[in-house]
């Protein structure tokens, strides 16, 4: 077996949502055994970004006031936004915007590694999809910084490694019901 | 290969759903989320697993041009058939929904024209000889 096909997320966890109003901030902490100068690379350049990120990025987002095209990967039609970078403070800070959705990086040198901190706001119906999302992109990162590249695991294809059973956990973890895909209600 | 979903644009996704489901009485179907990106269908209660309608957002220059033209030569977005166009108009009606075409015959079938709120110019459809329930 590869190492793509052996892996399984371990629980949900490192997450939590920022309720204000209508509002919701999802944020998720990762520690990562990697200096921030990497995991910066690795948030910011093309060619890494598509180890391990949602999106595709048509340039680099190291620098502010960049304007960057961003593509949804694995959405069902194909979907691309634009964005202009609003702050990058190499290894510390990284800003900018999804498709409308405000993106916050923060890295934090902690000992040897990296805290690394994302805020996102996120429609609220669909935050626990985010954050097991997320979570498995994280991990797939974590891999990627460690030189065993596993390959994106975005989209449907997160299906198959277990992102149903995060998406559940996170539901129960921020006391919301747990989405579902489809639904079937007469009105 | 099987035509199983058809889409409209429209420039809220909230906004049309409710629509679709309060107003002319769909059923959401599909509503999922991968990051900016948001699937939503509704399908017909009548047909719960015939053809899906995805509401897609307009969120690209090509797809608010194409809507912007549609509707301003009087072209629908969407297509519905009903056995009960009269029916249909007077219930879609008394829920708020403003028709540019009352109940009208035309060649082989009687069509009304409503907009949806979205954008949109929506047809309903019954064709000539289909029973009024």
């Amino acid at each position: 077996m590869t190492a793509r096909e052996q892996y399984a997320p371990g629980p949900a966890g490192g997450a939590q949502v920022r309720k204000d109003g209508e509002k919701w901030t999802l944020i998720l902490v990762r520690e990562l055994r990697h200096s921030p100068e990497k995991v910066w690379q690795a948030l910011t350049d093309p060619a890494q970004l598509r180890e391990w990120a949602p999106f595709d990025a048509d340039g680099s987002l190291g620098t502010v006031g960049t304007t960057v095209k961003l593509t949804t990967v694995g959405a069902p039609t194909p979907h691309v936004t634009e964005t202009k970078v609003r702050r990058a403070d190499a290894s510390k800070a990284l800003e900018y915007n999804w498709g409308g959705f405000d993106i916050r990086w923060e890295l934090e040198a902690v000992g040897g590694g990296t805290r690394l901190t994302l805020w996102t706001n996120i429609d609220r119906r669909y935050i626990s999809m985010g954050a097991a999302g997320w979570h498995i992109c994280f991990d797939v990162l974590d891999q990627l910084l460690s030189g065993t590249p596993i390959g994106r695991i975005v989209g449907p294809e997160a299906m198959k490694f277990g992102w149903p059973r995060l998406n559940a956990e996170y539901a129960k973890q921020f006391g919301l019901e747990t989405p579902t895909a489809t639904s079937r209600r007469r009105t | 290969m099987k035509i199983k979903l058809t889409s409209v644009y429209v420039d809220d996704q909230d906004k049309a759903l409710r629509f679709y489901t309060q107003v002319l009485g769909f059923a959401k179907k599909a509503d999922f989320s991968q990051g900016p990106f948001r699937w939503l269908t509704v399908a017909s209660p009548e047909e719960p697993d015939g053809t899906e309608l995805q509401l897609a957002l307009n969120n690209n220059p090509a797809a608010k041009a194409y809507q912007q033209a549609m509707f301003q030569q009087g072209q629908p977005g969407a297509m519905f058939y009903t056995d009960d166009v009269k029916g249909d108009y007077e219930r879609i009606k008394a829920r708020g929904a403003e028709f540019t075409m009352p109940p009208t015959d035309v060649t082989a079938s009687t069509i009304a024209m409503l907009k949806d709120t979205c954008g949109n110019l929506i047809q309903l459809t019954q064709l000539a000889g289909r029973k009024t329930r």
